[in-house]
């Protein structure tokens, strides 16, 4: 992938402005009818890269210190809620296969109480993601601040923590969204 | 001759239009007749030319075999796809064809794709449009169900060019809408949100609007819920009320006739009247219908929209949009009053009317084209696609590279390498979808990565996957020894049907036997009792002291009938089927308050 920075013609930092990243990418979607399919998509996908902080972060390494790899194990201080999430998913999966093969409303209906109850644990656990992923975040001027002396130690270490934050967010979210849809 | 024109086209399930931007106005154009709808309904006469739009509708009853509407719902589909009831529910035979796609049966001999079923409506739209401009036209916006996937609307182009049309745009029916709205409110700012129930497809697109620029931010619906399923619903009612059982092809085609007609009257009326002279021989039926009899079997179906509304709500305001204020309504099933009233005790929100339901889509194309062809200049759009794509991973899962509700156009890598040595290429299987397992999902196809045989992981194959403006994929392939690019062939899914088996199911699907039929449906029927009876017994336990007069009889009583049938000696499909609707029906309440009592706790 090709700098997704210069792309938009934005700073290469880690504290962009959501705003500013809109506009940009709005300035270069200006001709959006006119602009050739390759330079919409590389418009479209630096501005989906950006505006999620993790991939940010990800991009961000990638042009200033290409050379590290990120490490891929789960950090020890995450096993706990790694411990806690799985179970919760399977549930939550389960119930939701269950409402799949209901095909009367008073099935489903049946259902509804459970689904209740799972919505509100899977938001619990985002609750809990949260606050974890935002002591990382919070880091990300001190990893700006480190990069001016070359030293990118800290923000690599950050990112295999938040990139299994994210996975498990997501997957929160998207069992969230089917429970909605119950 | 003018070559620049562009005409936007809404190739709808039950109508379709033309419009074009004149003078800087989007207008609908009307036929020779005056008429600015045209049912998307064609018919074979034997040995004729086919008949379209109002003269097709009259053979329906005449030669439903010959006659097909609502093709738009097989559309880039494959016959393995289709439930038993879809297979069942049309008054033509669909077969498969020998790349497992759908055919019609138009007889023994006569096959047509719904591509071309597609293309002699667009056709005529073509013709008209000429007419009305006094000028040749050979491009055009076509739009597709925001929802529609990656085959749908490579089908739906294909239709396009059998008529002679150069798509310039697939365009999403929502968001044409939004067009044919935020036109004339080029200055404001909103999030608004597109409720678009047609004939045969129900989306939900919200958008913000900014100064002109049009932004969809997340889209969700279902392609297989409109207008169409009222009527069947009201159709059977209809046959069951008047004890016709069973239904001669003719008959069944005369009976939603009706039903589509008493439908649309009970949208200003309180009760209408069907008739039915001389349905059967020299017997006339009649039966009367009140508005309220007609939202009992329509509830289910449109309660089917809320959770989806739901869900794109709650993702636009994920992505950071600001809360729905406007629900714009579109589409002829959205003239129901009970499609209006559920939308405000939903969302508190009071339906925005502003647009005529049958032409926004229409209005909107004919924008899109006058923004491709410079005649419409202050707007900007940008849309998503409406689906998660993917590929197969070991193991069966669907590791999605493209997440849905990503602007488009998009494209994304993945890094191949051989797995073996000596390897010469890898098939991905792409997919479209939510689901985490593989085979819940569409298989799109196919596609062939060739590596330069060598030891193992020496290969290095980078894979694009790209979503064009049209929401159509395109699959690229860079050898990064060689840095070639190459595009890969996107084969079709069904390829892997053998031959024998495509022949079984001809022959099955034509000559289906009547025990057979009854068979599949009495399992079908005997699936859904032994999930009723239980979900009714728990239920009552759990609420049945909150019914109120004899609703408690009523109930118990249906599940008494039910329970009768599935250990009746011989197999009553049809009966059954009945009871349980029946059952169903008696249970609404049962199942609200169930709801009810759920958010109590």
């Amino acid at each position: 992938m090709t700098n997704p920075f210069a792309i938009l013609g934005l700073p290469e930092s880690l504290l962009l402005d959501p705003a500013a990243i809109e506009s940009s990418w709005r300035e270069h979607h200006r001709d959006n009818e006119a602009a050739s399919a390759g330079d919409a998509s590389d418009h479209n996908r630096a501005r989906a890269l950006l505006s999620d902080p993790i991939s940010r972060l990800a991009a961000w390494l990638e042009v200033k210190a290409p050379a590290i790899t990120p490490d891929r194990s789960i950090p020890p201080a995450l096993m706990d809620l790694f411990a806690k999430i799985g179970p919760v998913l399977a549930r939550t999966d389960a119930l939701l296969a269950r409402h799949r093969q209901a095909t009367t409303a008073l099935a489903r209906a049946l259902l509804t109480k459970d689904c209740v109850t799972a919505q509100l644990e899977v938001q619990a656990l985002l609750q809990e993601i949260q606050p974890v992923k935002a002591t990382f975040l919070d880091r990300f001027a001190a990893f700006e601040k480190a990069a001016e002396h070359e030293d990118f130690a800290a923000a690599a270490a950050a990112l295999g923590p938040l990139k299994f934050l994210k996975k498990w967010e997501d997957q929160c979210r998207e069992r969230l969204l089917a429970l909605i849809a119950t | 001759m003018n070559d620049e024109i562009i005409i936007g086209i809404d190739l709808g399930t039950t109508h379709s239009l033309v419009g074009v931007v004149d003078s800087g106005f989007p207008i609908v154009l009307a036929n020779e007749k005056g008429e600015r709808l045209l049912p998307s309904c064609v018919t074979w006469p034997v040995g004729r030319d086919p008949l379209v739009g109002t003269e097709a509708m009259r053979a329906r009853a005449l030669a439903p075999a010959r006659t097909v509407a609502s093709i738009k719902r097989f559309m880039g589909r494959t016959f393995a796809d289709l439930s038993i009831e879809e297979r069942s529910e049309t008054p033509y035979r669909l077969v498969p064809g020998s790349r497992g796609e759908i055919l019609v049966a138009l007889d023994e001999k006569t096959l047509v794709s719904p591509e071309e079923v597609s293309a002699v409506i667009l056709t005529r739209l073509k013709e008209t449009a000429e007419a009305a401009l006094e000028m040749p036209v050979s491009r055009a916006v076509v739009t597709v169900p925001a929802y529609f996937n990656h085959s749908q609307r490579e089908a739906t182009r294909r239709a396009a060019e059998l008529a002679g049309l150069t798509v310039e745009r697939i365009l999403n029916e929502p968001t044409a809408a939004a067009l044919a709205y935020g036109l004339d409110r080029l200055g404001e700012s909103a999030t608004v949100a597109v409720y678009d129930l047609g004939g045969g497809t129900f989306d939900l697109s919200v958008l913000q609007l900014r100064e002109g620029f049009f932004e969809v931010i997340a889209t969700a619906g279902d392609t297989r819920l409109g207008g169409d399923d009222l009527d069947l619903a009201l159709a059977r009612f209809l046959a069951g009320e008047l004890d016709l059982g069973v239904l001669s092809e003719p008959e069944e085609a005369t009976l939603r006739i009706r039903a589509r007609e008493a439908k649309e009257a009970l949208s200003t009326e309180e009760r209408v009247v069907v008739r039915l002279p001389f349905f059967r021989g020299e017997s006339s039926y009649e039966v009367e219908i009140t508005r309220d009899r007609f939202e009992k079997l329509a509830l289910p179906l449109i309660e089917r929209t809320g959770p989806i509304c739901r869900r794109a709500f709650a993702e636009a305001a994920e992505k950071g949009a600001s809360a729905v204020e406007k629900l714009i309504l579109v589409g002829g099933s959205t003239r129901i009053p009970l499609v209006r009233t559920k939308l405000k005790e939903w969302f508190g929100l009071e339906p925005d009317l502003s647009q005529h339901p049958d032409e926004a889509v229409a209005l909107g194309a004919a924008i899109q084209a006058g923004m491709l062809c410079g005649r419409v200049r202050q707007i900007l759009l940008v849309d998503v696609t409406p689906l998660s794509l993917g590929i197969e991973t070991f193991g069966g899962l669907m590791n999605v590279i493209i997440p849905r509700n990503s602007t488009i156009p998009v494209k994304a890598g993945e890094l191949f390498t051989n797995a073996v040595d000596g390897q010469a290429s890898m098939a991905i299987r792409v997919l479209q979808g939510e689901r985490e397992l593989a085979k819940d999902n569409w298989l799109l196809g196919e596609v062939t990565v060739p590596f330069t045989p060598g030891p193992k992981s020496s290969a290095r194959v980078g894979v694009q996957f790209a979503i064009n403006r049209n929401g159509i994929l395109e699959v690229l392939a860079r050898d990064t020894t060689t840095g070639e690019d190459h595009v890969l062939e996107i084969r079709d899914a069904a390829v892997d049907v053998e031959d024998e088996a495509v022949e079984r199911m001809i022959s099955e699907s034509i000559d289906y036997a009547f025990d057979d039929m009854n068979e599949r449906v009495w399992t079908e029927a005997k699936f859904k009792s032994e999930e009723l009876l239980p979900a009714v017994a728990g239920a009552l336990e759990l609420v049945g002291d909150r019914l109120e007069g004899d609703e408690r009889s009523t109930i118990t009583s249906a599940a008494k009938r039910v329970r009768e049938l599935l250990e009746a000696e011989t197999h009553d499909a049809a009966a059954l089927k009945k009871a349980n609707t029946a059952l169903d029906e008696a249970t609404q309440t049962l199942a609200a308050l169930l709801v009810e009592a759920a958010f109590e706790g």
